[in-house]
């Protein structure tokens, strides 16, 4: 059965015919929320919660006059996480992000990123956005001031690969950058040791502040077929090795699978939330896993 | 090393077949951009080494298989010596045992000359001792162990036959295709020349490869005497006219008297001095000698002895008996038959043999078993009762003469053969006659006699032709009938219908076919060792026979006693034999006197002998020179070419295994 007109639209493959982040974004996010409309278990719980009889005491300000006007009875509107949350996106822009077979990991990442903002904007939250290899590559502050939005899109369309060598070293320098409470969204591949990777972005789980850690990873990363005598190049170090297809699709598969198993597992025993990527999945449903786990959380 | 067809080596450009597949399906190594490098590690490398040094081999190995192919087709060859090649050697040691071996010390000095050849053996070797005579005998198996060897050369002695070398060179050539060995044959011997083969040097031939080695224990310029031969009726009648004559010879000796005895019953009976030209005979006579009844054994002896005494005297064998009656029936009153029958076997000296004529209606009441033999002269159709008789008689060992004439050719079938007979008027002569058989020796050829009628004989598949007519018919049959015998005559013994009474070879004819039927001569006075005594003529007569050999001791086993049909005279001495049909006999028995004869076979004949045929080649390889000849090796290149290809499989089929596992 054919998915809908605009799921299709959703395919990382066909949003990489799509020029301009901001349509894209737009894309995702609109055809992610018309999806939601079907379902009725999903809602939006950072704003409208419920209603509750107005009791003495309670602050006028929040009585739903338009139903006292109805109902002559007045009844106090109640929200979940109001307005005040920064959304701040961590972009990995080091050169193994570079890796793809039909979208490479970057471009994918950039399609989060720019959806993640967007999702914000609608939400009319501050957004920000960092993008970091080897130092800080850009910075837009979080804010939810006019333009913003393009601001950031625009941020996210100039980020190009850079290179990297050490995962901790830009960390040190975005702990300067995280000064207000919200949500950190942090896309990158991880390829470190999942222990350095936690000890690493911990920090940036301080006074409340929430961490999200998107793993985004090829499909050729994870069921790795090498063709016979492959000599292989890391796109980072320049390092070479060479490799057998016997080796790729017995021990490779299994050190990576198990890299990705103790990154989740160190991640939600710091507390932060793990999501895992694959460039082959349309964004709406990683959307959709995440806003279930916030929903969960919430 | 050596090409046979060099030409094939062009199939060489084949291996660029492989090579090239081989370099096209090289290890392609096209650099892959890869994220990160973190999950793999370094001993990766070395599988992928070892992966391709297995490709490698599998080229290598292919390579090598079209090359070996290459190679088996070219043929190629090694020159090699003969020396070396790896056919193993058997070294046959022969001891001559013949009679001239007595002579002085040569067996004991064979014997340590065998001795001293398995002290020369050298190691690893594999030997067999044999002993020759008129055949060889192997005594030992194929032997590594020198006790083995040494114990089989103890264990001969010297016998009283021939040496055949003849009977050498045929056994070592069959030994060298059973054995598949080369051989290296040792004869020890006196080297007489008299056992070389009467065919010829042919029969000497060795095969290629085989090494001769003679060891000579003969002397120089050996002499020699012995009693050459006896030659003495085996039965006497008369003590009067008994006569003997003994011929004594020297080989290489010089002229010489000799004492001559004989001795009967070992009691000299008289001596007589004879000279003996060089290297030359002499006879001496002994007649009118006295013997007593029965059978006497006999020797005629020389003096002084040699240094071989064996040969100084002559055993034989002679029988004192009376004369013994011939039964001569007649049938129709008609007996002028017996008349000249009678008149030509009592005209000769010495037969022993009367005749006593009867009617054949009498032969009811007669004994046959009395008679040396019966005749029956034309006798018809036999009655019932007569012919039973008479056909017993003959199945117990007796003789019969049937005459057939007129009325036997009457009556159709010759009587007790049953052979057909008919009428054959027309006159002719005889044809062929069988001048070797015994009892036709002196008849001569029947010449000039002639025949004006006679019976037309059809013989049965049995019997043995001895004389036949111009026409091919026969005159004379003989036919064993159990275990006596039969002589068919087909005409009549006087001079109705021929004029055979009136030649000259009547009376030696009745005479000798009187002494054959009457098994006169069935018992010479003496016998070369090796010859044949006759036990029995049929199977079916189980009676047992006894032989008793010149130590005393009764030679046949149960079963030969019932079975065997006759048994060989192996020893020097007096046999006493009693044969199925319960006959005795004494057999004298004597060396060939041709072992007498100790000359020695010239140096050129025996240096011919070595090098028969491609011998020489051996000879010099044995000796320790080496000829050159080609080895094949193709053999050799197809076995590598498929140990190549087997092992070419199993790298295949497992490279493949990984590639389909990485694929």
């Amino acid at each position: 059965m054919p998915a809908p007109v605009s799921n299709r639209f959703l395919d990382p493959a066909v949003l990489a015919g799509i020029s301009g982040l901001d349509l894209i974004a737009k894309t995702v996010v609109d055809g992610f929320l018309a999806g939601l409309h079907r379902s009725p278990d999903f809602g939006f719980s950072q704003e409208f919660e419920e209603y509750r009889a107005y009791s003495p005491g309670d602050d006028l300000r929040h009585v739903d006059w338009n139903v006292y006007a109805r109902t002559e009875r007045a009844y106090l509107k109640r929200y979940r996480g109001e307005t005040n949350t920064s959304t701040v996106v961590l972009l990995d822009a080091s050169a193994s992000m570079g890796f793809g077979s039909k979208v490479t990991k970057f471009e994918y990442a950039k399609y989060l990123a720019s959806s993640l903002v967007y999702l914000a904007h609608l939400q009319r939250d501050s957004a920000g956005l960092i993008v970091f290899h080897d130092d800080v590559a850009n910075f837009v502050r979080p804010t939810s001031r006019q333009g913003q939005l393009m601001r950031l899109l625009h941020g996210i369309a100039e980020a190009e690969l850079g290179k990297r060598t050490d995962f901790v070293k830009p960390f040190i320098e975005l702990q300067q950058f995280m000064k207000r409470r919200g949500v950190t969204a942090l896309i990158s591949d991880f390829f470190e040791k999942p222990e350095v990777v936690v000890k690493t972005v911990e920090p940036l789980r301080f006074r409340g502040n929430e961490l999200i850690l998107f793993h985004v990873l090829d499909p050729r990363e994870i069921d790795l077929k090498l063709e016979d005598g492959a000599l292989l190049v890391d796109m980072e170090t320049g390092e070479a090795l060479e490799s057998t297809p016997d080796y790729a699709k017995t021990e490779y598969r299994q050190k990576i699978q198990a890299h990705i198993e103790e990154l989740r597992t160190k991640a939600q025993a710091a507390g932060i939330d793990y999501f895992l990527l694959r460039t082959d999945r349309p964004l709406d449903e990683a959307l959709r896993e995440y806003l279930t786990i916030r929903q969960g959380r919430m | 090393m050596g090409l046979t067809s060099p030409w094939f080596l062009a199939g060489l450009v084949a291996l660029g077949v492989p090579l090239w597949l081989h370099l096209l399906r090289q290890f392609k190594r096209t650099p892959q951009p890869f994220s990160s490098l973190m999950f793999f590690e370094r001993r990766v490398q070395s599988s992928v080494r070892h992966r391709r040094l297995r490709y490698l081999m599998l080229l290598a190995l292919r390579l090598l298989l079209l090359a070996l192919l290459v190679l088996a087709f070219a043929n190629p060859y090694l020159m090699r010596s003969t020396a070396s090649q790896t056919r193993r050697k058997l070294t046959l040691i022969v001891v001559d045992r013949s009679f001239s071996m007595r002579d002085g010390d040569h067996m004991e000095r064979a014997k340590e000359q065998a001795r001293k050849l398995v002290r020369d053996l050298p190691g690893g070797f594999i030997a067999q001792v044999a002993a020759l005579d008129s055949h060889l005998e192997t005594l030992t198996s194929n032997e590594t162990d020198r006790g083995a060897l040494n114990a089989a050369i103890d264990g001969i002695s010297a016998g009283d036959q021939t040496s055949s070398y003849g009977e050498l060179a045929r056994a070592v050539r069959l030994l060298d295709k059973t054995a598949n060995m080369q051989i290296e044959a040792h004869l020890i011997s006196d080297m007489q020349q008299s056992s070389l083969p009467a065919n010829g040097f042919h029969d000497l031939q060795l095969e290629p490869g085989t090494a001769l080695f003679l060891h000579s224990m003969a002397e120089p310029k050996k002499e020699n005497w012995a009693v050459e031969s006896v030659t003495v009726a085996p039965q006497i009648f008369d003590p009067k006219t008994s006569r003997l004559t003994a011929t004594v010879a020297g080989w290489q000796t010089a002229a010489a008297t000799r004492q001559v005895s004989l001795v009967l019953n070992n009691r000299t009976l008289a001596t007589k001095s004879i000279s003996v030209p060089a290297n030359g005979r002499a006879q001496v006579e002994f007649l009118g000698f006295d013997l007593p009844y029965g059978l006497n054994r006999g020797e005629v002896r020389i003096e002084p002895h040699d240094s071989l005494p064996q040969d100084d005297s002559y055993l034989f064998s002679v029988e004192r008996a009376d004369p013994r009656r011939v039964l001569f029936l007649y049938a129709g009153g008609r007996n002028r038959e017996g008349f000249f029958y009678k008149a030509a076997l009592e005209s000769s000296a010495n037969v022993g043999l009367l005749v006593d004529q009867s009617p054949l209606e009498q032969a009811p009441n007669l004994d046959l078993t009395k008679f040396a033999y019966v005749v029956l002269s034309d006798p018809g159709e036999l009655e019932s009762a007569v012919a039973r008789k008479i056909l017993s008689y003959v199945e117990k060992g007796g003789g019969l003469l049937v005459a057939a004439g007129t009325n036997t050719i009457r009556g159709g079938t010759v009587p007790v053969t049953g052979e057909r007979l008919s009428a054959n008027n027309a006159p002719q002569s005889v044809g062929e006659v069988d001048a070797q058989h015994i009892e036709l020796a002196e008849a001569g050829r029947f010449e000039n006699v002639r025949f004006i009628s006679n019976a037309a004989v059809q013989p049965n598949p049995a019997a043995k032709v001895l004389v036949k007519f111009a026409d091919g018919s026969p005159l004379l049959l003989e036919e064993r009938v159990g275990e006596g015998r039969v002589l068919t005559f087909a005409a009549m013994l006087d001079n109705s219908n021929s004029d055979f009474p009136l030649h000259a070879s009547y009376v030696p004819f009745v005479v000798q076919s009187g002494l054959y039927l009457a098994g006169a001569s069935d018992v010479p006075s003496s016998l070369v060792v090796g010859s044949p005594a006759t036990l029995r003529h049929t199977k079916s007569e189980t009676t047992a026979a006894d032989v008793v050999g010149p130590t005393g001791k009764h030679e046949l086993s149960l079963s030969d006693a019932s079975n065997a049909m006759s048994y060989d005279l192996t020893q020097a001495g007096f046999y006493e034999v009693q044969s199925a049909s319960g006959r005795r006999a004494l057999l004298a028995v004597h060396p060939d006197r041709r072992e007498s004869d100790l000359t020695v076979i010239p140096d050129e004949t025996l240096d011919l002998w070595r090098n028969t045929g491609s011998n020489a080649s051996a000879q010099k390889a044995v000796s320790g020179q080496t000829s050159m000849t080609p080895w094949n090796l193709w053999r050799y290149v197809l076995l590598f070419a498929l140990i190549a290809a087997c092992v070419e499989s199993v790298f295949a089929v497992r490279y493949l295994k990984e590639e389909r596992d990485a694929a």
